[in-house]
């Protein structure tokens, strides 16, 4: 998937190959803030901090891709649209209720 | 009772939109329809009262919002549960990635699988409704955390704890499902 559509700030380049085990504190409270991440609403400060975590912590990478690409499809899933007919007779469905009381 | 044009303006302006948001909101053709007649019958009585004080859109989302409300109290009757973050992290490898066939292809042309379709709505489906609101409002139907807190009638705060714990849920649940390569992209139906 393309990532152009996604809001969050660019990642730095991973340093080393960094054992890590996913669960430990740093991570929980990055989980706290990945929708705050996504969205582009933390301080620059705090967004650098993330940055540099994401790029210690493969699956805290991969784990905010998912949630970006979920949040992706969340927006773009189309719904379904009523037909003329169908605007049609709820209208006159809710005036017969309406002028009925 | 009110003056026909100003309801038909009303209806005509905004039945496409109350009618997306009851079907994300419900997951149902029927259902949606119930919400919708029963959001213009509240708002074609209310519509004298209505000062403007917010934006008709808004005003006719949250009259909708409380009606599904509601609607599904009625149905259902039991309380809703609370997420928790700590449902959320991942114990296992596998709990990391989405495991959908989304590599080089648009939103869009990944939203043609109709197998990612059904997680997608399924899942959204489960979020309990205070959850599943905030998810619909801010994510699908795009307002800003403001106008979904005046909606639901809760602050920013709040809408943004709800948003992202329905995020986490939506995510976990296609997670969860390995969903396999189809071709249907190329047809193009994308209503079902």
């Amino acid at each position: 998937m393309t990532k152009k559509k996604t809001s969050a700030p660019k990642k730095q380049s991973r340093p080393s190959s960094h054992h890590h085990t996913h669960g430990q504190g740093h991570c929980v409270d990055l989980l706290r803030q990945l929708s705050a991440y996504i969205d582009d609403e933390l301080p620059s400060d705090i967004c650098r901090e993330i940055r540099r975590h994401l790029g210690a912590c493969p699956n805290c990478e991969v784990f905010i891709a998912s949630l970006q690409h979920t949040v992706t499809l969340c927006r773009h899933r189309p719904a379904p649209q009523l037909t003329s007919a169908e605007r049609v007779s709820m209208r006159r469905a809710i005036l017969d209720v309406a002028n009925a009381r | 009772m009110q003056e026909p044009d100003e309801f038909d303006k009303l209806y005509r302006d905004h039945v496409d939109l109350i009618y997306r948001y009851a079907h994300r909101l419900c997951g149902e053709t029927e259902s949606a329809k119930d919400l919708v007649q029963e959001t213009f019958l509240n708002a074609y009585r209310g519509l004298k009262d209505f000062r403007g004080e917010a934006k008709v859109s808004t005003w006719l989302y949250t009259i909708a919002s409380r009606a599904c409300m509601r609607m599904r109290r009625k149905r259902k009757g039991q309380p809703e549960h609370e997420l928790s973050l700590d449902e959320f992290v991942p114990t296992s490898e596998g709990e990391f990635h989405l495991q959908i066939p989304m590599d080089g292809l648009s939103p869009e042309e990944a939203l043609q699988n109709k197998e990612l379709r059904q997680a997608l709505d399924q899942a959204i489906d489960k979020l309990p409704q205070k959850y599943r609101m905030a998810l619909v409002l801010r994510d699908m139907e795009g307002l800003s955390a403001k106008e979904v807190g005046t909606i639901m009638g809760v602050n920013e705060r709040a809408v943004k704890s709800r948003l992202h714990r329905a995020r986490l849920f939506v995510r976990r649940e296609l997670s969860a499902r390995g969903i396999t390569h189809h071709d249907d992209h190329k047809s193009g139906d994308v209503r079902s």
